[in-house]
């Protein structure tokens, strides 16, 4: 199941559905003012795999994944879902399309509320006004039941035990795992991590690996920004490297820390490209 | 009755209901206006935008009676609004009201929205929040703070009497009902016929008013779902 | 204040009592209007017309307004909403249209008012006078004096303190008539311009040991709250008659504002200067003493209460009405007042 080769396959009706949810960015060049952050970057993120995206810290990872969010359109280039250009939709079509992205940050980003009050949020927002007001008011008179999605989201990263719990009281590594599970819960095609664990114990990252390799097998498309070699080998089907804004290797994870073409790369995994 | 004695009982309900009544529309309208602006300036880079959040913390000390005797300009029979005959009303006091209260309140919000960390707003962002839900989530995380401006609002609102008087003209009716005499109002009338005692009553009604909206605030500040917890 | 408005209400309800019972006196005001009453109760369906009234915080300070309003009220299915304000700024407020009616006392100011179109029919309401007020201990040693500028002269000579009203109120205006008349434009550290209403002034000028000018019916509602003392008496009491002080009341010009209630504003003024709304007047006590004395109806015509006070082919000023004044005082106000 995790081999990546049974999605590139394209085999079964399934995957053929799961077809349209490619991630795909093309040329994508950003930067603020004066240079360019990222330059021509091309990079497809295929659902039921992990892609790993490395390099150094300030090579644009931050930025790379924040365009495939869709938080602000790229100076040029396309970021495309399911082959259809974002950037050429109307705005109506383009949130449908951002709500089947989930995203996790390197940085605290929980709100000030319940774990489950966190993890329910992405259902939350995008029910209806009518509904949203209706529940609100259910839940200022009495105790309403989370919802089952919000208690898997919450299981598939080990936090169940943790669902009354005020967010603001968690360690920053359980913090981390309920957005992931927040990030999870709306059910998303994509999943985009950037930097999730760095900082982040044996334990909490583990647990962290473990909600992306089960969310892979689910048949999302997960990417994951990290400094950490080790990880990306560990976790990844396939890697992408970034170096100088641009991407200079891509291809199985096996094949680029094994025989990569270049040598920056190779200087790079050995730990001997200092910045 | 500490001085009150010469006060009847009517009189003292409908001069502090008309007090509630002014604070609590003109706070409602200066939240509808305030935050959304707060909201709007706390979060867009713009030219100007430093001009702009010092304009609105100088109106936080402009005084009372300027805006006052521009109400009654703007509202006068003789006035561009005049056709509506809304000077010497509740109304009038009311926008009066708004219009002190609305530097307090976008003031004290705008800070308490900036403070928000710009990555709780990616993170809704991401999951799936339109920019309203970005906004009603933001003004959520600066509730303690957004409360706060509230309070100050109405605190300013309440206990401002140079406007009021300008614009509503103090008028009891002869059944001793208020129509747009409040609590502070009446306290110059009181001062003015030199009955210091009844005024300084008056006055601890006042602050007991404030104290109980303050408790209250407090009260909802702290019940608010995974707000601090006992 | 309202201990007064209590009672009053409380002897109009006997009063209506009595006269449904039959055992009428004629001591009850309201039964003169009964007729009417009567007449308007069936329009009391109707809507209740409003009169804005911009007045002198003297005649609403003191309580009087609280005595006549009801009255008003219940006759003609109306509500007074009552703008105390300084004379300056109520005629300003009729200026710009924003009341029905004005009831002041400030004459000079009532004049140009009436000359500049904005008032018609003016009346004469009732007096009172000013007086002089000071410490009990008289620096300046005005005390018993019989004129009112030579007071002003020797406070000023003595450099005693002098608490101005300064809000440009009937009183105020007044005050600055008498530094003129006695030839002084006070200036100085003593002379302390404050804007405040007539009780606060009276309030400062006691605690800053400081003499003060304040119409008698201000200063007797506010004297159990402060030490001071009148020196020159007002001309109720053989004073000058520089400190006399005419009421008027002058409803707003429905060529000016096609807006103002003028009909209703004439009632009220009708109202005022009728034997009932005179009687009001003359019954209303504060402390024990008559504040107003009504001076509206006459035998002879009073024809300077419609023209400007000082027209009289255009020479010194209150050639007509000083002597009308004194008038007045001699029929209205009692020997031992």
């Amino acid at each position: 199941m995790t081999d990546s080769n049974r999605v590139v396959g394209h085999e079964s009706v399934g995957e053929s559905a799961s077809v349209e949810t490619r991630l795909t960015a093309r040329g994508l060049t950003h930067g603020f003012g004066d240079g360019a952050i990222l330059e021509d970057i091309s990079i497809t993120v295929e659902p039921g795999e992990i892609l790993a995206v490395v390099g150094p810290s300030g090579t644009g990872k931050t930025t790379l994944f924040r365009l495939l969010a869709l938080f602000e359109q790229p100076d040029s280039g396309t970021v495309e879902v399911g082959g259809e250009d974002v950037w050429a939709m109307p705005d109506e079509q383009r949130l449908a399309v951002r709500r089947r992205i989930g995203m996790g940050f390197q940085t605290r980003s929980l709100f000030s509320t319940t774990v489950a009050d966190n993890v329910a949020y992405g259902l939350r927002v995008r029910q209806s006004w009518r509904t949203r007001l209706r529940d609100a008011v259910e839940d200022a008179f009495g105790q309403t039941e989370p919802s089952p999605t919000v208690e898997r989201a919450l299981e598939t990263v080990g936090m169940s035990d943790k669902i009354d719990r005020d967010a603001r009281s968690l360690s920053a590594g359980e913090a981390q795992r309920v957005a992931i599970a927040r990030a999870l819960a709306p059910d998303p095609d994509v999943l985009l991590l950037d930097e999730p664990t760095s900082n982040l114990d044996p334990r909490n990252t583990a647990a962290i690996e473990s909600a992306m390799r089960e969310a892979r097998d689910r048949g999302i498309a997960v990417a994951l920004a990290t400094h950490d070699m080790q990880q990306a080998q560990r976790v990844s089907d396939r890697t992408a490297v970034l170096l100088d804004s641009t991407c200079i290797e891509s291809g199985p994870t096996d094949r680029v820390f094994e025989t990569p073409s270049d040598d920056r790369v190779r200087r790079f995994i050995e730990g001997k490209l200092v910045y | 009755m500490l001085g009150l004695g010469d006060l009847n009982l009517t009189y003292l309900v409908s001069i502090t209901f008309v007090s509630l009544y002014v604070s609590t529309l003109a706070v409602l309208f200066s939240a509808a206006i305030g935050l959304p602006t707060a909201l709007a300036v706390g979060f867009r880079d713009f030219r100007g935008k430093s001009i702009v959040t010092s304009v609105i913390s100088t109106g936080m000390g402009f005084p009372s009676v300027v805006v006052g005797l521009v109400v009654l300009l703007l509202l006068s029979r003789s006035g561009p609004f005049g056709e509506f005959e809304l000077l010497f009303t509740p109304e009038a006091m009311i926008l009066s009201q708004t219009v002190l209260a609305l530097p307090v309140l976008v003031s004290v919000s705008l800070s308490a929205i900036q403070s928000v960390p710009q990555d709780l707003r990616d993170a809704a962002f991401a999951t799936g929040a339109t920019p309203a839900d970005v906004g009603l989530l933001v003004i959520r995380e600066a509730r303690y703070g957004i409360v706060t401006a509230l309070l100050a609002a109405y605190g300013r609102a309440i206990s401002e009497v140079g406007s009021v008087l300008i614009v509503g003209g103090n008028i009891v009716f002869s059944d001793s009902t208020s129509f747009t005499r409040t609590l502070t109002t009446a306290i110059t009338v009181e001062a003015r016929k030199g009955n210091i005692e009844t005024g300084i009553a008056l006055g601890v009604i006042l602050l007991a008013l404030v104290l109980s909206v303050n408790a209250l605030g407090a009260r909802f500040r702290d019940r608010t779902p995974g707000g601090e917890r006992q | 204040m309202a201990i007064q408005r209590r009672r009053f209400l409380q002897a109009a309800g006997v009063g209506a009592i009595l006269g449904l019972s039959g055992c009428t006196g004629d001591s009850s005001p309201p039964q003169a209007g009964e007729g009417e009453t009567t007449a308007s109760g069936g329009t009391s369906g109707g809507a209740t017309q409003e009169l804005t009234l911009a007045t002198t915080t003297s005649t609403y300070d003191t309580g009087l307004l609280d005595a006549i309003n009801p009255v008003f009220e219940e006759k003609f299915d109306a509500r007074v909403k009552t703008i105390p304000q300084g004379t300056g700024a109520a005629i300003e407020t009729a200026r710009n249209g924003d009341a029905d009616v004005i009831l002041v006392h400030a004459r000079g100011a009532e004049d140009e008012f009436l000359e500049e179109g904005y008032g018609v029919n003016r009346r004469d309401v009732m007096f009172n006078d000013f007086v002089v007020v000071g410490p009990a201990d008289d620096p300046a040693g005005i005390n018993g004096m019989s004129s009112a500028t030579d007071a002003f002269a020797a406070i000023s000579d003595a450099e005693s303190t002098f608490v101005s009203r300064g809000d440009d109120s009937g009183t105020n205006k007044k005050e600055l008539l008498i530094w003129d008349a006695a030839g002084v434009s006070p200036a100085g550290k003593w002379y302390r311009e404050i804007g405040k209403g007539m009780g606060d002034t009276l309030v400062q000028a006691d605690q800053s040991g400081a003499y003060t000018l304040s119409d008698r019916g201000t200063y007797l509602a506010t004297k159990d709250n402060v030490d001071l003392e009148i020196h020159v008496q007002g001309p109720l009491k053989d004073g000058p008659t520089i400190l006399k002080n005419p009421y008027g009341v002058i409803p707003v010009n429905p060529a000016k504002y096609p807006d103002v209630n003028y009909p209703l504003a004439m009632a009220y003024a009708g109202f005022l200067t009728s034997p009932e709304g005179q009687e009001i007047i003359s019954d209303y006590t504060a402390n024990g003493s008559q504040l107003f004395f009504p001076n509206a109806l006459s035998e002879s015509p009073q024809f300077d209460q419609y023209v400007p006070e000082d027209y009289d082919g255009g020479n010194t000023s209150a050639s007509v009405s000083d002597p009308q004044f004194e008038q007045w005082v001699s029929e209205n106000v009692p020997e031992d007042f």
